[in-house]
């Protein structure tokens, strides 16, 4: 068909020149400008016609004032009047996307014909939030991913990302693939560079088998495209700051409440009258100061820039698409140890060898470079949480001021005079691809795929002693350094290097019978195997801190050296069927036999099978002559079973490790071996079981777009350890086995509107998710009270601990010792305590009073609604996201020296504020609530937040054209403008981890750019 | 087109070649070893071993110590769970410091868990059950020791669980997954018999002595001596005297003896401790110290020494070399003074300090003018190698606080003007850094001077067991079996080494005599916190503890002394409650835990819980 259709058109050009005849010139672009190649130009009521060439542009014979229909799939068709004269014509989107190709598990699907419960975003979207990683830039985007940011930490701030929620009581990450090639990372992916993210969500990921189970998210990068070079240059200024410091007690407050904590325990108070007068008035900042751990530590806003470089094109024969760029972000801290650096190139070329033979060969190559303060992130957040207001930051002199341990005084151990962290992770990806086409057998097409990724990792720790300064006390202000920290540098160098090897080669036959039959199939093998290795060194008493190297540190018993390595190897078989009648009756088959290392001989292979089948309601005639204004409505259905291989590999075998600990004999450390654990012979997959109902529907001339899916899926098999049923004292390292259940329910919606008036474009959408999950089975112990049982009840927080929901129900705070007197209580209790509630109503406040909490860390409705607008050369965009149904235990180390929230201060008790929110002046791990988890830390996550705003304005007139210019877009942005929540100390998204788990603080991130289309 | 079909053949081969590799999915772990390769070669089985070392002696200089939980002994600040411990407020769902909700910085403690140290114990039933494998015809020798340690290490994992707990169900093979987990509590009786077998058949594998490198290794005379702490614990009144404590509890087989005398199980203690003292291995450091001896100087050399005197039966040994954890061997910075930017978190209560005598074998009194006015003069020797106090020499000043005090003495005092106002703090009294609440003393005992602990691990050894424990444990069952003289010479032993007069006392006298000076004797080794136990004597231990608080009067002053080094005027020295502690009967034996009890219905919970 279509070498008929060049031939005719090249006839046609041919004709044209030889005989005089009306021609009809123009040219095709799309709305950013850039031309359209292969647009079909035909003469309307003819069947005459043409294709636009590499640079949109076209020539045919047609008569004056005849008209020309330009059309494309997935663009409106435009008609235009021959007048004579050249005409430009802009094709736009369709907003019905049923044309559009939609990435499926090896392959690509219509839109239309789509029976899986798949939802996709086009890299365009991605790039409108500035947040430096990818997976930052989804949340709100996708119904049924839900995405929460737990650090904001320049180069570790990856989000985690659940399909429909948990599933599971062992890993819930889903399978990322990005090009074909499954474990590949997409957080560092630069969104220019991706043509389409698609999510599968139900059983269409049974084709991937044993790792599917958690749902499935593809990636494709963009390619070349046959046209004259698009050549884009985007460019980004920005600055972050954290989205919500938390406030902290003044020195004045936290003396206050320090004596009265003494006050309460019978301890001789800590601060006279006097010492509370000068750390209000501020007069005495040598021995009085008043010191804002935050303030001092953290700078108002940090720098953050980022540019690309893209260039897109080719002909027929090669296509090519590049990509160079690179991008910085700054920590938040005021002399900063910590930022990410990246440079990153990607390089896709297509060719076709012959007219049967298509080669492609793409690499990418990326350099990740994180620093941070050589203890860690965790450790300066701990540092400036606990920061006592009543010490010094630095001393009136500029001095450093002293530590609560160890050296760590946060403004010091954040920046370099520490010593630094770096690492440099080498990133190397490549991908070879064959297609043929069978000659002589039409519709066989073979595919192989060869591809290596490769990641050196280097890291280097230096640790320098750190100089904190005591004042000697007297008026003369002498302050005297003393060293902290560690006695001399020490360096810890590390390195690391992992390959990762995928082989898959595909075979697809299609098969048109008649008008009304088509048939599809796909049948493929894969193997991926790949390894890692790495190796460490020490050294300590470095004599100078001048060079950074291990040659110069000591030579003495101290060096170290460690070293180890791990591999893995997958095999499988795989295949998808398609039949439709008339795209109105659609079916399909997936199937995966997955073998894979994890498990023991003749347990490695399992078998997962997915169906779907769909019903274009819309194409029926009853449903045209009846509702016609819904132009297009397809049920869909699907059930499939997947598996989750994601757990600890070899726990069929008994197997010995090395501890971390030592036993010294003689002064000597030796080395502590220990049982790992205790064979399980029979473990096997993690099974789920995955049922959808939805539909996709179109209104009003595909104004109104609809989505809608049910799912209710059933895990099994799940892994999990007996250790609730098995006593203690029979000395068990329990294996995991297959015995755990869980069910997830749920639904999406996505609604869009796509309006349209002159010069005037606008969407509206909104998008939601909600699951809710419940175990189904678990290993609880035996005579639990029936309130305490996990079972039946959704998955805990901590889903390896059955018990870790499990909190006392604070009912208030004890006004008085009458109080106390009327209820039972904790044995201890005093005013100002927290009330725990007896739930059993036996008197008595102990373990059975524990409730368990129906909510995790994890929300269960996530959602966005977004809107766009185009005005002219004005764009602007908006999105809102948000989560409820989440909660997080919020307590850290206060009290003694570590200092106390504004809020608790506020809030407290105290004779005279005896009906108080918050307890008494308290110390962490001292009193009772807050060493036995209750309801009182918990704090809802529910929010709304203002996750992105763009607004942006295109100049596209004849100066910059001369100029060798298309156009040049200038905009600003934003990410995580405003939120709205409930949780008045922190960032909703982020959690502490146990009372020392500091997380570094989520980002705003404001930002101006530039991008220039040449 | 035939050109092309090869190209194809070629290419699908290419693609499949790996899969058709039969053995494509066989990966083995490289991280860790099989059990096969594992227990037959006895340098990996040694390593196996080592580990359950450190699962029975774990941390026992951690800033949470057993000494703090010990009642009046000493003091922490920090643990919140350290008060509830002290104030008996325990309960089959929350043990404080042994089993807390949220905190998981004792490990020392942790350590003595039921589940911790039934997993201790498995490790020592798969030696029992894997020793064959390891080729005999070259490795006699070890397989002989492996067999003596783990029998050693078996015995002190259930000498734990009965000292904490009382009769327990012993468990001697390793329990794979499928099994029967329904086993019942042994009676506290049949418990002491298994341990004492134990050690018998560890004394007869176990070698004498070690030399070098493998030295801190049980020994013949370790299972001994371990045998003679089992016999003494077992004929102490905790095991005898259950109605005055427990009175009603239905199974007190499970607690101590229901039959059988008490006289007779003194006997076999006294038996036991004199078979050590047979074996002619071990004598005190500098038994009889020379005229012109410091004796703090003898203690002190002798708790600081780095490697084993005759004295010592076991030692635990720690190795700077070791990335040193907060709970490993830093005792240095946990313990330390204040004023040398220590924390302060382990301090000697005022209780213990008072229990040291004066040289003179006189007994210290707050009432008694003299005694208040110069409390550190002319007291017991152990006093001065185990306690830092108000004006006492120990290492140099960290530069930034050598200016504060050029004079280089603990300042545990205030100096204050006339109307009670603080004008210059002590530097070891909160001046330096903000940690605590401190008690007026400091631990001494193992803190090596000569470490700068701020920067450097230290290496002092822990002395799990030395050869005063059994004199000492001798001299206690003769007092019981009323052989009074044999008693004080044994006594004097002790008294004589630490240039205390000997004594002549008999009867009750001997008795209270005796558990004073084992508790000075052994303040900070972890002897106290069992002895008040076995002894019935809770609430001597377990009652409002003291600090003491020192104030210099002089409302001038700019510094802590006078610039020549001379004190502001005699200090004032009084007393003040430092926490609230208090005593519950149940708190002799901790519960076995809810969850526990739950998972397993035929194990009987222990009396008060």
């Amino acid at each position: 068909m279509k070498k008929n259709n060049l031939f005719l058109a090249f006839f046609l050009l041919f004709a044209t020149a030889s005989i005089a005849q009306d021609v009809a010139t123009g040219r095709v672009i799309l709305s950013d400008g850039t031309p359209l190649a292969g647009a079909n130009v035909i003469v309307k009521k003819t069947k005459e016609g043409t294709k636009t060439d590499a640079n949109g542009n076209y020539s045919l014979p047609a008569p004056k004032n005849s008209v020309l229909v330009i059309s494309y799939v997935g663009y409106v068709p435009v008609e235009v009047t021959n007048s004579g004269e050249p005409i430009s014509s802009t094709l736009k989107t369709i907003s019905s996307d049923l044309g559009e190709v939609v990435v499926v598990g090896y392959g690509t699907a219509k839109k239309a014909t789509v029976t899986g419960a798949i939802t996709s975003i086009k890299g365009k979207e991605l790039t409108q939030s500035p947040a430096a990683n990818l997976s930052n830039n989804l949340a709100g985007r996708l119904p049924g991913l839900t995405v929460v940011t737990r650090s904001g930490e320049p180069g570790n701030d990856a989000s985690i990302l659940r399909i429909r929620g948990l599933n599971s009581i062992g890993n819930n990450s889903p399978l990322v693939i990005v090009d074909g090639i499954a474990g590949r990372n997409l957080e560092r992916l630069d969104p220019n560079s991706i043509e389409s993210l698609t999510v599968l969500k139900d059983a269409s990921a049974a084709i991937y088998g044993a790792q599917a189970a958690n749902g499935v998210i593809l990636i494709t990068t963009k390619r070349g495209r046959t046209g004259k070079p698009t050549i884009v240059l985007n460019i980004n200024y920005g600055w972050n700051q954290p989205t919500q410091i938390p406030q902290m007690a003044s020195a004045y407050e936290y003396a206050v409440m320090y004596n009265e904590y003494n006050a309460y325990n019978n301890l001789p108070l800590k601060y006279t009258d006097e010492d509370l007068r000068l750390f209000q008035d501020g007069s005495d900042p040598w021995g009085h100061p008043n010191t804002d751990f935050f303030a001092e530590t953290f700078k108002p806003w940090s720098s953050q820039n980022y540019k690309n470089l893209t260039v897109r094109g080719g002909s027929e024969s090669v296509k090519y698409f590049f990509s160079v760029g690179s991008r910085f972000q700054d920590g938040n801290f005021n002399k900063s140890a910590s930022n990410y650096k990246q440079t990153d190139f990607v390089s896709n070329i297509d060719t076709r060898i012959s007219k049967n033979i298509d080669f492609s060969f793409d690499i990418l190559g990326r350099l990740e470079d994180r620093s941070s303060p050589s203890k860690g992130v965790a450790s300066v957040y701990r540092g400036i949480f606990r920061g006592n207001p009543t010490l010094p930051a630095y001393w009136p002199d500029g001095k450093p001021g002293p530590d609560i341990e160890a050296g760590d005084n946060p403004v010091v151990t954040s920046s370099d005079l520490a010593g630094y962290s770096n690492n440099k992770s080498y990133v190397f990806q490549s991908n070879l691809r064959l297609n043929i086409t069978v000659p002589g057998v039409k519709g066989l097409k073979l595919q192989g795929n060869a591809s290596y990724d490769k990641t050196l990792d280097f890291s280097k720790t230096f640790i320098k002693p750190v100089y904190l300064y005591t004042w000697n006390g007297q008026p003369d202000h002498v302050t005297v350094p003393g060293v902290r920290g560690v006695a001399d540098p020490r360096l810890t160098q590390r390195s690391s290097d992992s390959y990762r090897q995928t082989f898959n080669f595909l075979v697809t036959y299609e098969r048109r019978i008649g008008e009304e039959h088509t048939f599809k199939i796909l049948s493929g093998t894969e193997t991926q195997k790949g390894m890692n290795s790495w190796f460490s060194a020490f050294r300590r008493n470095f004599r100078s801190d001048q060079i950074d190297q291990l040659f110069a540190g000591g030579n003495d018993i101290f060096k170290d050296n460690l070293g180890g390595a791990g591999q893995f190897a997958r095999v499988n078989y795989f295949g998808r069927a398609n039949y439709d009648f008339r795209e109105k009756y659609l079916l399909e088959f997936v199937w995966r036999y997955d073998g894979s290392y994890i498990f023991s001989k003749g347990k490695q292979y399992g078998f997962f099978p997915g169906v779907s089948a769909g019903w274009r309601v819309s194409e029926e005639k009853f449903f045209k002559d009846r509702f016609g204004w819904i132009n297009n409505f397809k049920l869909r259905g699907s059930w499939g079973r997947t598996g989750n291989d994601r757990i600890a590999e070899f726990q069929y075998l008994a197997t010995f490790g090395l501890s971390n600990a030592n036993y010294a004999f003689a002064g000597q450390p030796h080395q502590i071996m220990y049982e790992t654990k205790i064979p399980n012979p029979n473990v096997t997959w993690e099974v789920a079981s995955q049922a959808n109902i939805g539909f996709d529907a179109e209104l009003f001339n595909s104004k109104w777009a609809l989505t809608f899916d049910f799912f209710n899926n059933v895990r099994s098999n799940i892994l999990i350890k007996r250790n609730a049923s098995a006593p203690e004292f029979a000395g068990l390292t329990l294996p995991p086995e297959n015995i755990g259940k869980v069910g997830n329910k749920g639904f999406e919606a996505a609604v869009s509107y796509f309006g349209k008036a002159k010069s005037f474009d606008y969407t509206f959408s909104v998008n939601g998710g909600y699951s809710k999950n419940k175990v189904l089975f678990w290993d609880e112990e035996p005579n639990v009270p029936e309130w305490q049982r996990a079972t039946g009840r959704p998955i805990p927080s901590n889903a390896s601990d059955p018990k870790s929901d499990l909190y006392y129900e604070a009912i208030g705070i004890f006004a008085d010792e009458r109080a106390i007197a009327n209820y039972p209580h904790v044995d201890g209790a005093t005013p100002g305590s927290v009330v725990f509630k007896d739930v059993n109503e036996d008197g008595l406040i102990d373990d059975l009073d524990r409730i368990r909490s129906l909510k995790n860390n994890i929300p269960t409705f996530t959602g966005g609604i977004s809107m766009s607008v185009r005005f002219k050369q004005l764009d602007f965009v908006l999105l809102l996201q948000g989560a409820l149904g989440g909660q997080t235990y919020f307590a850290y180390e206060a009290g003694l020296t570590n200092n106390y929230t504004k809020a608790d201060y506020d809030g407290r008790w105290t004779v005279d504020n005896v009906n108080a929110t918050k307890s008494r002046a308290y110390s962490w791990g001292t009193d009772y609530w807050t060493t036995r988890q209750s309801t009182y830390n918990l704090r809802k996550t529910d929010y709304l937040r203002l996750k992105n705003l763009e607004l942006g304005y295109t100049f596209a007139d004849g100066f910059l054209k001369r100029g060798g210019l298309e156009n040049v877009r200038l905009f600003v942005s934003g990410a995580n403008l405003l939120t709205w929540d409930k949780f008045p100390e922190l960032d909703p998204e982020i959690e502490q981890n146990g009372a020392f788990g500091y997380n570094y603080f989520i980002q705003r991130v404001v930002n101006a750019g530039l991008s220039v289309n040449f | 087109m035939f050109k092309r079909v090869k190209y194809l053949i070629l290419i699908s081969a290419v693609c499949f070649f790996p899969s058709c590799k039969k053995d494509f999915l066989d990966t083995k772990p490289l991280g860790e070893f099989n059990e096969t390769d594992f227990w037959s070669s006895p340098g990996l089985v040694e390593t196996f071993v080592n580990g359950i070392y450190k699962d029975v002696y774990r941390y026992p200089f951690s800033w949470y110590p057993l000494s703090v939980f010990s009642g009046d002994e000493s003091f922490s600040m920090g643990g919140g769970t350290v008060v509830e411990f002290n104030k008996s407020a325990i309960t089959a769902d929350n043990i404080p410091g042994f089993y807390d909700g949220t905190q998981n910085y004792m490990p020392h403690l942790q350590g003595l868990q039921w589940g911790a140290l039934y997993k201790a114990v498995r490790k020592t039933n798969l030696v029992f059950e894997n020793i064959n494998r390891i080729p005999v015809e070259t490795n006699q020798k070890t397989i002989e020791r492996f067999k003596g340690e783990a029998y050693f290490l078996r015995a002190n994992l259930y000498h734990f669980l009965i000292s904490l707990y009382g009769g327990v169900p012993l468990i001697t093979r390793s329990y794979s997954l499928n099994d029967n987990f329904n086993v019942s509590r042994n009676t506290y009786e049949e418990c002491v018999e298994f341990i004492v077998s134990q050690l018998d058949s560890a004394a007869m594998h176990l070698p004498l002595s070690y030399s070098g490198a493998t030295e801190g290794r049980a020994t013949k005379g370790a299972a001994l001596g371990l045998k003679s702490r089992v016999l003494l614990y077992a004929a102490s009144d905790l095991h005898h005297k259950m109605d005055q404590y427990a009175p009603g509890y239905s199974n007190p087989e499970l607690l101590g003896y229901v039959n059988g005398s008490q006289r007779e199980r003194w006997q076999r203690a006294k038996d036991a401790a004199k078979e050590v003292i047979n074996l002619g291995m071990y004598s005190l450091y500098k038994a009889d110290p020379a005229p012109g001896d410091s004796i703090p100087k003898n203690l002190s050399d002798y708790f600081l020494s780095r490697s084993a005197t005759p004295e010592d039966m076991l030692l635990q040994y720690f190795s700077s070399q070791a990335p040193g954890e907060w709970t490993e061997n830093i005792p240095a910075v946990t313990h330390a003074p204040n004023g040398f930017h220590g924390w302060g978190w382990v301090i000697p209560t005022s209780n213990l300090v008072d229990a040291f005598e004066f040289k003179d074998g006189s007994k210290f009194d707050w009432n008694n003018p003299q005694h208040k006015s110069s409390p550190y003069t002319n007291r017991d020797a152990r006093f001065y190698a185990t306690i830092l106090y108000e004006g006492s020499d120990w290492r140099p000043r960290p530069t930034d606080v050598a200016g504060i005090d050029p004079w280089n003495k603990i300042q545990t005092g205030d100096v204050y003007d006339v109307s009670g106002n603080v004008v210059v703090q002590g530097a070891d009294n909160g001046l330096i850094d903000a940690w605590g609440l401190f008690s007026g003393y400091f631990l001494r005992k193992f803190l090596d001077p000569a470490v700068d602990f701020l920067v450097t691990n230290q290496d002092v050894p822990f002395k799990q067991m030395r050869y005063a424990e059994i004199l000492m444990n001798y001299a206690e069952a003769c007092i019981e079996l009323g052989e009074d003289g044999e008693a004080q010479s044994y006594i004097n032993k002790i008294r004589t080494r630490a240039g205390q007069p000997t004594t002549l006392a008999t009867g009750n006298e001997l008795k209270s005599l005796y558990r004073n000076e084992r508790r000075v004797e052994f303040a900070f080794e972890e002897q106290y916190f069992w002895d008040i136990r076995r002894w019935v004597a809770g609430p001597t231990a377990y009652h409002p503890i003291s600090r003491v608080v020192i104030k210099y009067v002089a409302p001038d002053a700019t510094s802590y002394r006078k610039p020549d080094g001379k004190v502001w005027g005699n200090p004032e020295y009084s007393t003040q409650v430092l926490a609230k502690y208090s005593w519950s009967d149940k708190a002799y034996f901790l519960p076995i835990r809810r969850s526990e009890l739950n998972r397993s219905a035929s194990l009987i919970q222990n009396p008060g819980y």
